[in-house]
């Protein structure tokens, strides 16, 4: 051993003869890509470029998802042919198999039947895959042209203040599409405190995409109301689980590759593994929610859950007791409990706070199972603080309602 | 393009072009928000049309535009060193956003026939008269701004 020993400053001779014979130095010259990636990390330039990619991003959705694919073409396919067809071959419209599977004898369109045939599968199909295709492309397209690691850098500042750090942006913002991937995309964060939290808010105040579609149709004027509740709330609550929660925020520490045009064969391969995951995990369970949830009716327990949560809606929250139904339902489908509570005559105070109730309120059950997986211990910690969260901020937004005078 | 080797001519040209588009751009985002505002029932004039009747189109993407001109007109000073130039490729992307999506929904809502059409396809004609004015104001800005992304685009594939 003693013979292989060489000193320090033989070893940095040796450092200097090898990088004298591999490395070549030259003048560095910036290129107008580095200024642009530079300069949208940068506060005063970055925000303003973020709210114009998100303006983007989100219009894109809208066109691709609503106009295009759900409006121009889904609604037109199981309305005038899907349904009529059902309607037509399904024998004995009065029985209970009807009811489970097709939903509403009467009804004319395949959102408001309530089958596991027409509002499941018309939901899943026919409204949340197209929103979660154009979602993930969209998405792929960020990350693979640099954009997303530069957004991380410049939210991370903000996101600290709540104990996260700027990685926490991806799962935030494909939550928007839907909420099983965006539970997974928690691992990206470092520590176990980072990722329960991320999970926990995750799962109560981001809205999935097919929440935000129902909403949009449902609400429409009221949507940004809605939003704004459920950002103050992750903020508020985000805070305290950061006061709370035992655990470390390390700063973040990434790479920040310079922008470049996506190799579509990757941007291909993404797209395909990111959907067929919904396709897969999201999809059985949207269709098996809505059979439970036909069956809970049928066996008189959701009418049951909310006589005996009457008081509660009423007097805490404030809303009507009929909104007791769907929003025990809520569990199960999110989007379809939104539509329920378009039929039931409210103020428009009192629908904003449904809706941000059933926003807030437990995770939909494919959510539910992703969380599973992630750890048991870590979904009964969500559960006991989602639990607290709908009592004391649907109580809050009460109270503001109260002191506006519009409660 | 060389940057470095400019002459004062092509410095003073660019300038005053970044500084007429950034302006414009800065009045249409203006007006965008302020129709949606409620200041005006709405803007039509020759092919140009601000409805004002969405907050997401005029008041977001109003704010875009406006912030997009801004972005420009800070670059438009001595426009051809890199630093100035990179400003004005922000700005002009942000405008080149607004009308891309502007024109992509256009796309998007052509392509299907009506709600009540028993077609599933819109006609050619139906097709094409998605795309006749009026249009929005980026739209309108859209060939102004596009020189400027290709000498951005230009100047990059010089320096790759």
């Amino acid at each position: 051993m003693a013979g292989n020993y060489i000193s320090e400053d033989e070893r940095w001779d040796l450092v200097d003869k090898i990088s004298g014979r591999i490395v070549t130095y030259g003048e560095y010259k910036q290129s107008l890509r580095d200024v642009i990636g530079e300069l949208t990390v940068v506060p005063l330039t970055g925000i303003p470029v973020a709210i114009a990619v998100l303006y983007a991003f989100w219009s894109i959705f809208g066109s691709f998802a609503g106009a295009l694919m759900t409006d121009g073409f889904m609604v037109k396919l199981f309305d005038n042919y899907w349904l009529p067809w059902l309607q037509s071959v399904w024998p004995d419209p009065g029985g209970w198999i009807y009811f489970l599977f097709v939903g509403d004898p009467a009804a004319d369109n395949c959102f408001e039947a309530f089958g596991m045939l027409t509002s499941g599968l018309f939901v899943s199909l026919g409204v949340v895959l197209w929103a979660v295709l154009i979602f993930y492309l969209m998405m792929t397209l960020l990350e693979d042209s640099g954009y997303l690691p530069r957004l991380a850098v410049l939210v991370d500042t903000l996101l600290h203040k709540i104990g996260l750090h700027g990685y926490a942006i991806v799962p935030a913002i494909l939550g928007l599409g839907c909420n099983v991937p965006a539970v997974t995309a928690t691992r990206i964060l470092e520590t176990k405190k980072q990722r329960f939290m991320m999970m926990t808010l995750l799962a109560i105040f981001i809205p999935c995409g097919a929440q935000l579609g129902v909403m949009l149709e449902v609400i429409p004027d009221s949507v940004g109301w809605v939003m704004l509740y459920l950002i103050a709330g992750f903020a508020i609550f985000g805070i305290i689980l950061d006061k709370i929660i035992p655990g470390k925020n390390p700063e973040i520490l990434i790479d920040v590759p310079a922008y470049h045009m996506p190799v579509w064969n990757n941007v291909g391969k993404k797209l395909w593994m990111r959907t067929r995951g919904f396709l897969k995990e999201a999809v059985p369970f949207v269709l098996f929610g809505v059979l439970v949830v036909n069956l809970l009716y049928l066996g008189g327990v959701i009418q049951a859950l909310s006589n005996f949560f009457e008081p509660l809606f009423v007097y805490w929250f404030g809303v009507p007791k009929e909104t007791a139904g769907p929003l025990v339902a809520a569990f199960l489908r999110k989007d379809l409990a939104i539509a329920q509570l378009s039929a039931i005559p409210m103020t428009t105070y009192q629908m904003i706070t449904s809706v941000v109730l059933i926003s807030i309120y437990f995770p939909c059950v494919a959510t539910f199972v992703v969380m599973l997986k992630e750890g048991w211990k870590q979904l009964l910690a969500a559960v006991g603080v989602l639990f607290c969260v709908v009592m004391i901020y649907g109580g809050l937004i009460h109270a503001i309602g109260i002191l506006l005078g519009v409660a | 393009m060389d940057m470095k080797n400019s002459s004062n001519e092509k410095f003073s040209g660019l300038s005053i072009y970044v500084l007429v588009i950034g302006i414009v751009a800065f009045a249409f985002g203006c007006a965008d928000i302020l129709v949606w505002a409620g200041f005006s029932p709405g803007i039509e004039f020759g092919i140009m049309e601000i409805a004002g009747d969405d907050f997401f189109r005029w008041a977001w993407g109003g704010l875009v535009v406006l912030i997009g001109g801004v972005i420009m007109l800070s670059g438009a000073l001595k426009a051809y060193e890199i630093r100035q130039f990179a400003k004005v490729t922000l700005g002009a992307l942000m405008v080149l956003m607004i009308a891309a999506t502007d024109l992509f929904a256009r796309l998007c809502e052509s392509i299907p026939a009506g709600e009540d059409s028993p077609e599933f396809f819109n006609s050619l004609g139906g097709f094409l008269s998605g795309f006749a004015p009026p249009y929005s104001p980026a739209i309108i800005l859209l060939p102004f701004i596009l020189v400027l992304v290709y000498l951005a685009v230009r100047y990059d594939k010089e320096n790759q």
